[in-house]
């Protein structure tokens, strides 16, 4: 039955290809325009993985959720989908967005010989999951809103909570920084080296779990 | 005759509606029509069997608890909603790609032939549909998987007669091609029960007002229309509701014979179910 949401979800998505290709091609220009390849990857990133989230407006638009529990499926499986849908975006999203800047990156090297932009790859892979892990904590906290609000609503309180953290995260700095704890940079960017990628893969994994552990809590008890 | 539904006291409370213990049957071989006014828990009723909402209350189908064998229930199900489908930016080809992964028993050589036999467009967007064209789309998505029982949620609103009639074809050819199928059909439009329901499920205001085989209906039920002299005369047993009028009274009766035999009233109309309706929702007792 998953299957069968996955291909309503994507075929309404379809619709979006027209869309999606213009905005990669106007990526693609300004990446070449500010050199600032690494802006590349994160931009297509986010727009793949928060076009995935379109697929609750569908839903609302032609109201196909009481329709889709009518047929023989459960609760669980419609929230588990979204989920997917949406990890597959973000995986999709951050290697569109590694193999695209590379790709537009070379073709300009081609074109325009006399100013070589040259890439880090190392720095690219780490803004491409930079930018995966910031669409996944998005998704993480607008899933269950869109269960609980619709896809209008939950969209403006994803907004307010974003800003809550967004604050919570600036005002956790400004206290870091008036208390004037002493921070080893060295020690700190050795560990992020050492760990980052695997912190960051764990941190998504929990906060995916947590969200849809949450929207399925939401989405059990809603009444269409 | 074995039910293919049974409701038992299924209620449904709201802040400002309250569904109250309805209980009926949709019996194997039978069309049951639900009828009754915008707002009267026609729909809530729907959802409940469908566990689209949460009702307290038993809901068995085919016998066994809607609730328990859900998934396995609804295989054998197909359901038309008067504002709900999959979606709008669909082609039915696409729908047939997505319903071959949703019911087991899916018949695509059936959902095609019915494409083309009702003159849907396979590649055209539903958006881009006309009404009856959609809902034409909708039924031949619900019985493409050849279910036991159809729900339909006012399946013929909004639609011209024409459509309507090619509608209700479908659905006697649904019903005729197997005994042991049902439909549950709910409608404000009554006059293609008439034509096609063995039952009617009457419910006012979250409640059954009557629960009768449409031939009773048809057939015992009368209107006489008489003086205020000849209504005082009438039992207050031997009529269900009457309406005054600036000349005369109009008294909706359960039984024409008795009121021949005991009154020596013989000009007795036939009503038909709107009549009956509005008698239940507008008279007077």
């Amino acid at each position: 039955m998953i299957k069968g949401l996955l291909k309503k979800d994507l075929y309404n998505l379809s619709s979006y290809k027209t869309s999606l290709i213009i905005i990669v091609i106007f990526c693609g220009i300004a990446i070449v325009g500010t050199e600032a390849i690494n802006w590349g990857s994160i931009i297509i990133c986010a727009i793949v993985g928060m076009i995935s989230l379109s697929t609750f407006s569908y839903d609302e638009i032609s109201k196909s959720n009481k329709y889709i529990l009518t047929l023989p499926t459960s609760r669980k499986a419609i929230v588990q989908e979204k989920f997917i849908l949406a990890i597959a975006a973000t995986i999709l999203g951050g290697i569109l967005g590694f193999t695209l800047t590379i790709i537009v990156a070379n073709i300009m090297n081609y074109i325009r010989p006399e100013n070589i932009i040259n890439i880090d790859y190392e720095s690219l892979i780490t803004t491409t999951i930079g930018g995966m892990f910031g669409i996944s904590l998005i998704q993480a906290i607008q899933i269950p809103s869109i269960f609980k609000w619709g896809a209008e609503k939950g969209r403006i309180q994803m907004f307010i909570l974003l800003f809550i953290i967004i604050l919570l995260g600036a005002g956790a700095g400004f206290l870091i920084m008036k208390s004037n704890l002493s921070i080893d940079m060295e020690m700190l960017t050795n560990f992020i080296n050492q760990f980052g990628l695997i912190l960051i893969i764990a941190f998504m994994v929990i906060m995916y779990y947590i969200s849809y552990k949450i929207s399925y809590k939401i989405y059990k008890n809603k009444e269409e | 005759m074995e039910n293919n539904i049974e409701l038992q006291n299924v209620s449904k409370k709201y802040k400002d509606f309250e569904l109250k213990n309805i209980t009926f049957n949709v019996p194997q071989g039978c069309v049951v029509g639900l009828i009754g006014e915008n707002g009267a828990g026609k729909t809530t009723t729907i959802k409940s069997i469908l566990n689209i909402t949460r009702s307290e209350g038993t809901v068995k189908i085919f016998g066994k608890d809607s609730k328990k064998n859900e998934n396995e229930i609804k295989e054998e199900i197909g359901v038309v909603l008067d504002d709900s489908y999959l979606s709008d930016y669909l082609t039915p080809k696409q729908i047939n790609s997505i319903m071959k992964d949703v019911y087991k028993t899916w018949d695509e050589n059936k959902y095609l032939s019915l494409l083309k036999q009702f003159n849907l467009p396979i590649n055209k967007l539903t958006k881009e549909f006309s009404s009856g064209m959609k809902m034409k789309l909708k039924i031949v998505t619900a019985i493409s998987h050849k279910p036991k029982l159809l729900i339909l949620d006012e399946p013929t609103s909004g639609l011209d007669p024409v459509v309507r009639n090619e509608i209700l074809d479908i659905f006697r050819k649904y019903i005729e091609e197997d005994e042991t199928r049902s439909i549950l059909l709910s409608t404000h439009i009554t006059t293609d029960l008439e034509h096609i329901s063995d039952y009617i499920v009457f419910i006012e205001k979250g409640k059954i007002v009557f629960n009768l085989p449409t031939n009773e209906l048809l057939e015992n039920y009368g209107i006489i229309k008489c003086s205020k002299e000849d209504f005082l005369k009438i039992n207050e047993k031997d009529y269900i509701k009457y309406k005054k009028g600036k000349y005369q009274y109009e008294v909706l009766t359960g039984d024409k014979n008795i009121i021949r035999s005991k009154y020596n009233i013989t000009t007795i109309d036939k009503p038909s179910i709107e009549d009956i309706m509005l008698f239940y929702v507008k008279g007077e007792k």
